[in-house]
């Protein structure tokens, strides 16, 4: 069954002006009229909310269901609910099914009208001036990717709620089983993944490196498969501390070398597995175990390392930051990544927010991705050497950091001066990266202008000089 | 002996909205439907629309084989179940097949009424239930001048309309005193009725047929008050009765399958839905419930899934009536009760009408409250969302403060509430 | 050492690291893996070289520090790859973490240590404390004495190394400027003949990371659920059988050797005019060349002196030593590295537990000498065999001797 990508609606942000009803009726109606327009935005009398009439494309469509004259079906392919008109006998019974006045008669048509999502790219979304209305087309993910094989065993045993096993099934699952996967020390094998006692979590071969080598140990696997002509993925799943402290040297090692390696790094800003104890990617302030609080400690007192921006001076394959908050960009973000370590080093970090070590409930998982990034302490981006880096979504209109920080049991302590060196660590980073991704367009202006030569000339250094 | 976890007989709205829910929770049960019909599932609703030439009868199809196949479904056409031993877990099949199965459900619908007219038998008449009573009345209806319609229900209506607009000369005679009854109220049956008298269709309420007669190729249709109509065409079109005759008395049967509301019979491992049912009301009362496609949906659903045990299943809470009519360009919509006779000060009914001018059609919405809660509406020429008007009577929405506002814009008011609640 | 050089044989003229890279070049590895460390450098670079040269097909990897230079082998191991490294000293000690493992993951890596003191004071000289230091961590330590030796000994490795009965990582030692530097005529062996000697290559069928025999390597075993520490007490108890089993593996190796390419190497302990001797003197490495001809003068003098020389020191020859040690009355230990706790050296700890299953216990005398790269002549050894002499008469003093102090 496939899932349908969504025209989704937030109430809150609609100010009711009829935009998107004009564009619909637009390119839809037979006379311009915005009565027929397919998305209809209603006033609620009473409490002054505007509401919404749109069909939702639903999968289990009573619509359908109750049409006598096979005049509606759901698409296998992609999920619409679509209307034959030769079919139609007009009888409007759809209506009868429907409940969110998704089909509905049209008097200026002479038949019943619904929303067709304007193949892919819906007017009403693209009019409307608020962002009220917007195309959510992560459905996409689970079409192509919802049959894929979990790959590793059900019942692993993270937390509760935990961020960091939804990284792992989903890229893992994406990557495939023609992978060699290595889990350094910490939460992931931690929670079971390379197994117990003699027996596996994982269906691909799957080992613990060195806390301190993984890099290095999946050098060795994937030059060795591709010595005897086997194109096997290396793939690491580490957390912050094995990937960025301890383990940093073998990293930047192969990522220098251009070796052909995946490696994620999950960034619980911390040891959580140990016990959550600082690291270098733990951000200022933050309570952990070992900056803990006192008369004279107030949490840690350095701001953290940005690991992805220093693997992008590496000049990797490919690099990239993502969030489960944002599931669509990840997984785009992760097919890029998996066809960059063909060639090379592709370094994806991904921020896990963890409900044991940060203090929160765990249901606010995702509440909190998402607020990491809506507020910029977390920048979603990716560079690719001949693109340079590019901002994945915005960031010039951020939430204030506060909407971020009150979410978290490890920054309650904080007091207004911590919260300002917050503040202006994140306004510093954001305008750091907006003048990276200045940049990165100069570069795609360039490669526009004289594409950079693919391939391995082989030309004598004397031979360049002198073109 | 074939086997099967689930084995549903009836291919139409109930049964197939039973196979998707079944197989929606279980993966790997294996599923038959059986059909007593040659063809793939269609609906008898469509059928109005194939006497009319509007629908093809090879384009009616509710699903195809793919369809089938996806839901690892076995399709059984040509396959009548002649009797059900529940003691066997086996049903019979007219050839003399058996089919086990492990859970059964009875969706085989109704049949026409044949009312105790005396000459019946001995004439040529018709009724529309299948698709091949259908091609019978179009091939009939093309060389027909007279007609009468026995029974002004839905499928008396659509009939009258149709060869009324093939330039038939049609008498519709019903017993009670306004043409849909238990469908429509009073008013919009009347005004209703008056399309029908404008495009000159005899209306015949209040009247009863004695007997009729063969005279020649035509038959003699014979009035209580003594007229009498000559046609060329007989439609009997005086309702449905369960389709249980198979059954011999092997389940409890009144009005037709007793259920509860789980859609279980009284005879383990055997579940029943759609018109083969005697469908509880809504309201509770007399009102008149089932009989209708969207009701044989839901039934079909809530069987299937407590079949397969989907925990998600919930009670199925009763019949609301529900009709969406067209007739000569007009359309009337009915969602739930009118004012019963005996109303008290809880009920309230809103009311607009206004007359036909030269560039618009008469209109008419009347809307039935109780305690605040819709009961039912009623609209000729009036949109609103059927679907979403069930869901406010279902819900038992408080409606008090918006009173005004749903009576003025039926549609807006409904769409809003709804859209509000769904949040 | 026998002399039969067969025609199609090739003759070199190098020294030991370079011999070392040949003995490589001949076992096919599929991936080297280096980083450079004085005294060891000019061993990878000849690798590095043979490699760009296409002298050799191996993938190299020039990882950015010892400790990845192990963990890459390790990978390519676990991916089925016969694989080599050579290090020592402080770049053995930066290895330690992955090295520590290699034996439990019962890898078949062969490396090479150039033996190199350790720091502090600074110095970047021969000694074998590197070696010595790690023996108790799994590996196969076997030292060489010779140019020559070094580079049979490299191929012998592998044989030993991927032996179904044995698969542990081995070591093949040479002393750091003495055989690393020294350059000396040697002879080629024929690689066909080698192909024949190692066969193929069979390096990850106990463990593999590999898509088509996917398992989990190295779950989390012990603890007090599941099967508790007894998987963990079995595996330790396989990893000291194979350890057992290499000794006699070892043997055959090096007799097969010999029988293939006319040369023979004592495999484990050599016995050195040992056969009427009244003592002997204990040695490792590469000094005792210096001491055998020291040996062979006193005999010209007439004393009854003979040599034991160490090849084999993990695992540790109990018997063959305690076979030596029951034909004299009284032995000397020369050391080049220091066993800090026994106030000695590390040789001569080994020698005192091998003497508990000789027939009696004779007097035994540790000395140290050539540390950070100082001489070991053959003045110093004649003092070790003069010291030594005196222990068939006087008292056994409980104070090393230094050899080195004075010089
Ligand atoms: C002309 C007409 C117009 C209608 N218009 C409307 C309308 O406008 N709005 C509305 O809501 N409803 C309307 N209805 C009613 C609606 O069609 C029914 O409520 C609905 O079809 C009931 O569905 P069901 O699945 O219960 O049974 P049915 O649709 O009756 O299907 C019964 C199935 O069982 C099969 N079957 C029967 N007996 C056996 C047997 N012994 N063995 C094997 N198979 C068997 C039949 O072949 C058929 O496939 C109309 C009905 C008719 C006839």
């Amino acid at each position: 069954m496939s899932a349908i990508n969504t025209i989704a609606f937030k109430p809150a942000l609609c100010d009711g002006c009829g935009e998107c009803m004009t564009a619909c009726s637009t390119v839809k109606s037979v006379n311009g009229s915005a009565a027929q327009s397919r998305i209809q935005i209603i006033a609620d009398p009473l409490k002054g909310s505007w509401e919404l009439a749109l069909c939702r494309q639903c999968g289990d469509p009573r619509c359908v269901a109750d049409c006598p004259a096979a005049a509606l079906s759901k698409e296998a392919n992609g999920g619409l609910i679509s209307w034959d008109a030769e079919k139609c006998v007009n009888c409007l019974l759809c209506t009868a099914g429907c409940v969110y006045a998704g089909i509905a008669f049209s008097a200026d048509e002479g038949r019943v009208v619904k929303c067709d999502q304007c193949g892919g790219d819906p007017q009403c979304v693209k009019a409307c001036p608020t962002q009220a209305l917007t195309y959510l087309t992560s459905a996409s993910i689970y079409n192509r990717w919802g049959d894929l094989e979990d790959l590793f065993v059900p019942g692993l045993g993270g937390c509760q709620g935990c961020n960091t096993e939804i990284v792992m099934r989903h890229t893992l699952r994406r990557v495939g089983s023609n992978t060699v996967l290595a889990t350094p020390p910490g939460c992931i094998p931690g929670m079971g993944s390379v197994g117990y006692n003699g027996m596996a979590g994982t269906k691909v071969p799957v080992f613990h490196p060195l806390l301190t080598n993984t890099a290095s140990m999946l050098t060795g696997i994937r030059r060795q498969f591709k010595r005897k002509g086997r194109n096997v993925t290396a793939m690491a799943l580490a957390g912050d501390g094995g990937a960025g402290d301890v383990g940093f040297q073998s990293l930047s090692g192969a990522a220098e070398r251009g070796e052909e390696i995946l490696f994620v790094c999950v960034d619980n800003e911390g040891y959580m597995n140990t016990g959550a104890q600082r690291s270098g990617s733990t951000p200022y302030g933050a309570w952990t175990a070992t900056t803990p609080l006192g008369t004279e400690a107030h949490g840690k007192v350095q701001d953290s390392k940005n690991m992805p921006l220093l693997m992008m001076w590496h000049r990797c394959a490919y690099v990239a930051t993502a969030s489960t908050a944002f599931m669509e960009d990840l997984y785009e973000k992760l097919e890029k990544a998996l066809a960059a370590s063909d060639h090379g080093f592709a370094y994806l970090h991904i921020y896990s927010p963890c409900t044991s070590g940060w203090r929160f409930p765990s249901g606010n998982n995702i509440e909190v991705a998402r607020k990491a990034v809506e507020t910029n302490f977390a920048i979603l981006w990716e560079y690719q050497p001949d693109q340079g880096l590019r901002l994945s979504r915005p960031i010039d209109k951020p939430l204030p950091v506060v909407e971020y920080l009150k979410l978290l049991g490890k920054f309650k302590h904080l007091d207004a001066a911590q919260i300002q060196h917050i503040e202006n660590h994140v306004a510093e980073q954001t305008k750091l990266f907006s003048e990276l991704a200045g940049i990165g367009k100069g570069v795609e202006r360039l490669a526009a202008a004289a594409p950079l030569s693919a391939g391995h000339e082989r030309s004598s250094v004397s031979e360049r000089l002198t073109r | 002996m074939e086997r099967y976890d689930y084995l549903v007989v009836g291919a139409s709205h109930a049964g197939l909205e039973a196979v998707r829910a079944i197989r929606a929770h279980d993966a790997t049960g294996s599923i038959a439907m059986l059909n007593r019909d040659p063809v793939l599932p269609y609906s008898p609703t469509v059928l109005p629309y194939v006497v009319s030439g509007r629908s093809k009868e090879d384009r009616v199809a509710l699903r195809d084989h793919p369809w089938f196949e996806s839901l690892q479904t076995a399709y059984l056409e040509r396959t009548q179940v002649s009797a059900v031993d529940a003691a066997k877990a086996v049903v019979r099949c007219a050839d003399g097949k058996e089919i086990g199965y492990g859970k059964l459900l009875l969706a085989t619908g109704a049949k026409p009424i044949i009312p105790p007219v005396s000459g019946l038998d001995g004439v040529p008449y018709h009724v529309l239930r299948t698709l091949d009573d259908a091609l019978a009345l179009r091939n009939a209806m093309g060389t027909a001048k007279h007609a009468v319609v026995l029974g002004a229900g839905l499928v008396g209506m659509h009939a009258a309309e149709n060869l009324a607009k093939g330039k038939c000369q049609v008498t519709v005679v019903e017993m009670r005193d306004q043409v849909l009854p238990g469908y429509f109220d009073a008013e919009a049956a009347a005004m209703i009725s008056a399309a029908f008298t404008g495009n000159g269709v005899e209306m015949l309420t209040k009247h009863r047929v004695t007997s009729v007669a063969k005279q020649g190729q035509q038959c003699v249709v014979k009035l209580e008050n003594g007229e009498q109509r000559i046609a060329d065409l007989l439609l009997v079109a005086t309702g449905v009765t369960p389709e249980v005759d198979f059954l011999k008395g092997a389940l409890d049967i009144e009005r037709g399958i007793i259920v509860d509301e789980f859609m279980r019979t009284r005879v383990a491992n055997v579940w029943a839905a759609g018109d083969v049912v005697q469908t509880r009301s809504f309201f509770g009362d007399g009102t008149p419930a089932g009989g209708i496609l969207p009701d044989a949906v839901e039934q079909g659903r809530t069987a299937g899934m407590d079949m397969a045990g989907d925990p998600g299943v919930t009670p199925y809470p009763g019949g609301i009536p529900l009709n969406t009519y067209n007739f000569f360009g007009n359309r009337a919509l009915s969602v739930g009760r009118d004012l019963p006779a005996n109303a008290g000060t809880e009920w309230e009914v809103l009311r607009r009408n206004s007359a036909a001018s030269a560039s618009e059609p008469a209109r008419y919405l009347k809307i039935v409250l109780r305690d605040n809660c819709l009961q039912g509406i009623f609209g000729v020429n009036v949109l609103f969302d059927p679907g979403i008007m069930w869901e406010l009577i279902l819900r038992r929405t408080n409606l008090s403060e918006l009173r005004q506002q749903l009576l003025d814009h039926p549609q807006d008011t409904a769409r809003a509430v709804m859209s509000g609640i769904w949040r | 050492m026998s002399a039969v050089l067969k025609p199609k044989n090739k003759v070199l003229v190098c020294d030991g690291n370079e011999a070392a890279a040949w003995g490589v070049v001949l076992s096919r590895p599929d991936m080297v893996a280096g980083y450079p460390i004085t005294p060891q450098s000019s061993l990878v670079e000849y690798l590095a070289q043979f490699i760009a040269d296409g002298v050799l097909d191996a993938e190299m990897v020039e990882a950015e520090g010892e400790h990845s230079v192990l963990s890459v082998l390790q990978g390519a191991a676990l991916a089925g790859g016969r694989t080599y490294t050579a290090s020592c000293g402080q770049g053995l000690a930066f290895m330690f973490e992955p090295y520590f493992r290699t034996p439990n993951l019962r890898l078949p890596i062969v490396m090479s240590i150039v033996t190199r003191d350790g720091i502090s004071p600074q110095c970047v000289w021969g000694g074998q404390q590197d070696a010595m230091t790690v023996r108790e961590v799994g590996w196969i330590q076997m030292f060489c004495e010779t140019v020559q030796e070094v580079l049979d000994t490299t191929v012998m490795a592998y044989k030993i190394a991927e032996n179904h009965s044995v698969m542990l990582p081995v070591n093949v030692n040479h002393d750091g400027n003495y055989l690393s530097n020294g350059i000396v005529r040697i002879e080629l062996p024929d690689q066909d003949e080698v192909d024949q000697y190692l066969g193929d290559k069979d390096v990850n069928w106990h463990v593999a990371l590999d898509p088509q025999r996917p398992m989990a390597v190295d779950p989390l075993t012990g603890g007090s659920a599941g099967t508790g520490p007894a998987l963990f007490t079995r595996y330790r108890q396989g990893q000291c059988e194979g350890m057992q089993n290499s000794l006699g593996v070892i043997v055959e190796a090096h007799k097969e050797w010999a029988q293939r390419f006319g040369r023979s190497f004592a495999p484990l302990i050599e016995e050195y005019r040992l056969e009427d001797a009244d003592y002997a003197i204990i040695t490792i490495g590469s000094m005792a060349g210096a001491g055998k001809d020291v040996v062979d003068a006193a005999r010209n003098r007439g004393e009854r002196v003979g040599l034991i020389k160490i090849k084999t020191m993990r695992p540790f020859p109990i018997d063959a030593m305690a076979a030596a040690l029951n034909k004299v009355r009284a032995v000397g230990v020369v050391d080049r590295s220091v066993c800090f706790g026994w106030n000695s050296g590390p040789v001569f700890q080994e020698t005192l537990a091998a003497m508990y299953y000789a027939r009696e216990r004779i007097p035994c005398l540790s000395m140290i000498g050539g540390l950070a790269g100082a001489d070991l002549t053959e003045v110093h050894f004649e003092r070790a065999v003069r010291e030594t002499a005196k222990l068939l008469a006087g008292p056994c003093p409980r104070q090393p001797i230094w050899l080195n102090a004075q010089d």
